[in-house]
């Protein structure tokens, strides 16, 4: 689950110290701290788990399995952009899977990845809610609708180019 | 109680309220598939397999786990719908799963294989997907593959609730959702393989099985566990004379099924090819094998030489904490009546001499009068130098179901910040300085009398000497007394709340008071507490039940001191010098003590043997070598003695030394009877032959006892028991047969018949003991129990030593830093006796200047460094 592994880097525990702060001793607070935890480092690294864990008194197992149910939260580092590429029925009926060939070709990642360069991450997700002008693709919250793999090229090389 | 009348497949049944159907079917003998409801865990509801039909006021649909019965519910199990319903859950089921039965561990005993056949399914109208994940086995006892599992959520609960680790979790979500560990990460837990007993597929297995035969080719015999002093039945699984793996009984016994690491995976030593399989018999100083017939006949021809150059009292005998009462009483009658001396004893009386005169008080008084199984039953739960976790792991967990339950508060007192999880809402650690726990019992008595929080004036009339306590309390200082403990004024103030809080307040008094230089004097101050404690005087009006409970650390700790392995007492605490007792044991032995018998030194037997008065040593079932609390005085004394005979299952350190080396049989190779810490007399049943040449302990002692020309003639532990019933009053009732089906508990039978005794208030000085300073060492040395280990059986279990190879010294963080110890370094803790080399573990669980080796890594010898209970030693880094 740890491939790309952040061990090398190092964590600064201090942050999710102070989120912590305001939860001691309040019961069912692991959401809220793991929401918060993530907007702090982006992601939920391992060590920020271990310590989440021993401060709320829960084992990382637990906690894991809470992180890991809940779609918000992520384990891995995730890039600036975050390509979310539609497979729900309308999109996929309008040949969704040329997009996330395009992407995979294009950024050199599978689903769930994140570029070398910490630029983009790759999702695909369900029904966006804009069937009408299926095929969709989101990048963070802007959203590009009756795309074409081409179109999606020129798109992804303007975030490129305008960069963080 | 309220109770509810309703009728399941069309027998009437009368259930609690507020329990589901599925229970209310399961007590009634009515079977309801279902894999995830499981009686000792919360319900899940996950598995959607227990649908049944419920007529209320309408007919309708439910999840039986999932839907309590109500008055005039009508319930069908079996009708077409509901069974096609069932079917189509199964077929769900079975579509990832990869029904490997014929290569399964769990077949024959698979509830998911069970059902399957059952609803006679037929194959499925899907195409199968079968999972693919890889088998994980990242510990030495438990496998888990995930192809199997029908995520019903078992497991994860049972390691939440019963076990307090929460090691394992459903992880991802949708059709990703495998059971596993934070970040895949390799198991760490206390492996007490609850998971592999509740789960309903082969997801979960003992690796100590590994094939080694198949569920329905073992004969399953219930037992009582050989190790600690729960008393946990175990049920072990043979083969063609051999013990396979060992499984456990959600209704037998006191435990619910529930075992630690040792009950469950500590079975290996039983064939270790390291067991004793011959007599042994010393000749130019080394010990070879020989037979029965001459080692008996040397055994008993040099005792009687002994006995007549030096009288009987010139041989001592110890007892063992792990036989059973029937080896040991046969013991103590062999030496008292064959040998002619008093002078034996065992290791449990040895280090907590005042104990059991202590405990016996208790229970007259009533305040030892509930079995370990009430735990669950708890209002108010109180550890008192117990660390419930390592030394009684399942009393723990019972602990935690009444925490779970019934709301149970939670006090633990300790030097040590010891492990406990729970999810106590009233969690109070009182984290006290190191001999300083009378004080603290004082404080809280202090507190309870202050503020009277129970009724003083009915404690003033029902019981002696409370006058005296108060004057006594009133010069006490709570301020002072939180300075001398380290506890502060709240914490100790919050527990005395919760322990005068109405409902069922069980206290346990662990080792460290007990094995304490004061511990007659803490004890004393707790027996004072709990008469305070008395429900008659908290409030609701005498509902409940106070109970101290003595911790005792192997599986027959209490039962070698209940039939009589004791300096001047006859089984059953009979004072040996009181005339009428002597004369009726005497009678009924047919025997006459001889008046040295009585001629009592104070010394014990160990003593005796250093001042040259023993010439010979009998030593059945007990490492004395490791486990006498200084090792250098039991190295020398031994030395002293001309003939040892050790009577053992492997050649021990103290066997070693040993001039006849008698083997004997294990647990699983005899019957007779354990008692446990909570006072209760289990049956162990005899599963397999005794390897080799070896023979139950008591058939040796009979032998023994026939050369030298005395008759013992019985024939099984069960004449033994019912002679030891008709000796001591305490056992009055019990029955060897009975015991098959029901326990016996020897304090409630006795509390009852001295229901009328009026406590009298003891008057116990608040003092610390003294913690010699010392200024070349400066730390104190504490040992205690472990979780994975326990004398010489678990070193024999191969699975243990792999889980638990090494044993560690933990330091304080602090220290650790000042004297640049890291995790691991090899550490030297010397003290003026010796000096031992072990790894560190660096923790903050333990106070500055204290350094804690367990002392059940039998093959560490902790004693070597000791000479008193709190010894002073040196700590540092050992360089290469
Ligand atoms: S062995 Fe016990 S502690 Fe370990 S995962 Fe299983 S249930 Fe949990
Ligand atoms: S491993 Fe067994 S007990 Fe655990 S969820 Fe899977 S099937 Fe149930
Ligand atoms: S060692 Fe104690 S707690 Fe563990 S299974 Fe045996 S009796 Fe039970
Ligand atoms: S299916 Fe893609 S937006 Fe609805
Ligand atoms: S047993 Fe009721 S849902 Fe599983």
């Amino acid at each position: 689950m740890n491939d790309q592994s952040t061990k090398n880097e190092t964590i600064d525990i201090s942050k999710v110290e102070k989120i912590l702060e305001d939860y001691k001793n309040t019961r069912g607070a692991v959401i809220p701290v793991l929401q918060k935890a993530q907007a702090a480092y982006g992601f939920l690294p391992e060590p920020v788990i271990d310590h989440i864990a021993q401060s709320l008194n829960m084992s990382a197992d637990e906690i894991i399995g809470v992180a890991t149910f809940y779609a918000q939260f992520h384990l891995k580092p995730r890039g600036h952009h975050i390509v979310k590429v539609c497979c729900g029925t309308a999109c996929h009926v309008k040949n969704a899977k040329a997009l996330s060939s395009k992407v995979r070709e294009k950024l050199k990642i599978n689903v769930n990845e994140t570029t070398e360069d910490k630029l983009f991450t790759f999702e695909e997700v369900s029904c966006l809610g804009a069937c009408g002008i299926a095929p969709v693709v989101m990048i963070d919250e802007e959203v590009h609708g009756e795309v074409s793999p081409d179109k999606l090229n020129d798109v992804l090389d303007n975030y490129k180019k305008s960069g963080v | 109680m309220k109770t509810i009348h309703l009728v399941i497949e069309d027998k009437p049944i009368i259930a609690p309220e507020g329990i589901n159907i599925f229970q209310a079917s399961l007590d009634n003998g009515i079977y309801i598939p279902g894999l995830c409801y499981h009686p000792k865990l919360s319900q899940f509801g996950g598995c959607r397999l227990c649908m049944v039909e419920v007529t209320e006021r309408r007919t309708g649909h439910r999840f039986a786990c999932a839907h309590p019965v109500s008055e005039g519910m009508i319930v069908k199990v079996n009708t077409p719908k509901v069974i096609r319903y069932r079917k189509s859950v199964m077929e769900y089921l079975l579509v990832h799963h990869e029904l490997s039965c014929p290569i399964c561990d769990k077949a024959g005993e698979c509830s998911l294989q069970d059902i399957t056949h059952e609803l006679n399914q037929s194959p499925s109208r899907f195409k199968a997907v079968r999972m693919d994940y890889p088998m994980v086995r990242d510990n030495p006892v438990l496998e888990l593959n995930r192809n199997r599992c029908i995520l019903c959520g078992r497991c994860v609960s049972t390691c939440k609730e019963i076990e307090g680790i929460a090691a394992i979790d459903f992880q991802n979500r949708g059709i990703k959702t495998v059971i596993g560990t934070a970040f895949d990460r390799p198991l760490e837990c206390s492996f007490c393989g609850g998971c592999v007993a509740v789960c309903p597929t082969g997801a979960w297995q003992d690796r100590t099985l590994g094939f080694k035969g198949r569920s329905w080719e073992f004969s399953k015999v219930p037992t009582i566990c050989p190790y600690c002093s729960v008393g946990c039945t175990i049920i072990l699984n043979t083969k063609m004379e051999s013990v396979r793996r060992v499984t456990s009984d959600d209704y037998l016994g006191i435990n619910e099924g529930n075992l630690c690491i040792k009950g469950r995976f500590g079975h290996e030593f039983i064939h270790s090819p390291e067991r004793i399989k011959t007599p042994l018999i010393r000749k130019n100083g080394e010990l070879y094998p020989t037979s029965w017939d001459e080692a008996i006949e040397y055994v008993a021809k040099r005792f009687q030489q002994i006995k007549n150059e030096h009288g009987g009292t010139a041989i001592g005998g110890i007892g063992s904490e792990k036989c059973t009462n029937e080896d040991n009483y046969l013991f103590q009658k062999f030496c008292r009546s064959v040998l002619g001396t008093d002078n034996i004893d065992n290791m449990a009386n040895i280090k907590s001499p005042a104990l059991n005169g202590l405990i016996y008080e208790s229970v007259i008084h009533g305040m030892t009068s509930a079995s370990l199984k009430e735990i669950e039953h708890a209002n108010t739960l109180f550890f008192i130098g117990a660390d419930m976790t390592e030394a009684h792991p399942v009393a723990g967990s019972m602990a935690r179901k009444a925490i779970r339950l019934n709301n149970a508060n939670l006090i633990i007192a300790n030097v040590r910040g010891v492990q406990f999880n729970s999810i106590a809402r009233n969690d109070i650690r009182l984290k006290y300085a190191l001999g300083s726990q009378i004080i603290l019992i004082n404080a809280l008595i202090k507190v309870i009398i202050d503020e009277k929080l129970v009724d003083l004036e009915k404690v003033e009339t029902s019981t002696n000497n409370f006058d005296k306590l108060r004057s006594l309390i009133d010069k006490f200082d709570r301020e002072e007394a939180s300075k001398i403990t380290g506890v502060t004024q709240d914490a100790i103030r919050n527990a005395a709340l919760l322990l005068t809080k109405p409902g069922n307040c069980y206290i346990i008094c662990g080792k460290d008071i007990e094995e304490n230089p004061l511990a007659e004097d803490a004890i004393r101050a707790l027996m004072n507490l709990c008469a305070l404690l008395n429900p008659a005087y908290r409030g609701d009006a005498g509902s409940g039940k106070v109970s101290l409970f003595f911790s005792r650390s192997h599986n027959n700790s209490q039962g070698v001191n209940d039939v009589g392995v004791v300096p001047g007492f006859l089984p059953g605490y009979v004072n040996i010098n009181d005339a009428s007792n002597k004369e009726k044991i005497e009678k009924s032995w047919g025997v006459k003590f001889p008046d040295t018998i009585l001629k009592k030194d104070a010394e014990n037997v160990i003593d005796l043997a250093l001042n040259s008065k023993l010439k010979a040593l009998y030593i059945m079932g007990e490492n004395l070598v490791v486990n006498y609390p200084n090792g250098k005085k039991i190295k020398e004394a031994c030395k002293k003695i001309d003939f040892i005979v050790v009577q053992d299952t492997f050649l021990t350190e103290t066997a070693q030394l040993a001039d006849v080396v008698l083997p004997a049989a294990t647990f699983a190779e005899k019957e007779g009877t354990f008692t446990n810490m909570g006072m209760t007399v289990q049956r162990i049943n005899k599963a397999v032959k005794p390897v080799g040449d070896a023979k139950p302990d008591w058939q040796i002692i009979c032998s023994l006892a026939q050369k030298m020309g005395h008759s013992c003639s019985y024939v099984s532990p069960k004449e033994i028991l019912t002679e030891i019933e008709t000796i001591s009053p305490m056992y009055a009732g019990i029955n060897y047969d009975r015991l098959k089906r029901k326990e016996f508990h020897w304090a409630s039978s006795v509390s009852n018949k001295n229901k009328s005794t009026r406590y009298t208030f003891s008057m116990v000085k608040p003092r610390s003991s003294e913690i010699r300073k010392n200024k070349d060492f400066p730390f104190v040395l504490l040992t205690g129990a472990s979780l994975n280990h326990q004398g010489t059986f678990s070193r024999h279990s191969k699975s243990l030593m792999s889980v638990a190879p090494e044993c560690f010294v933990e330091i304080n963080k602090k220290d650790a830093q000042v004297l640049q110890i890291n995790n691991g370094d090899r550490v030297a803790i010397e003290s003026d006796q010796n000096k031992l080399t072990l790894k560190a573990k660096v923790t903050s669980k333990l106070p500055e200047r204290v350094v804690f080796v367990s002392e059940d890594y039998e093959w560490v010898p902790v004693n070597i460094l000791r000479d008193r209970v709190h010894t002073s030693v040196k700590i540092y880094k050992e360089t290469v």
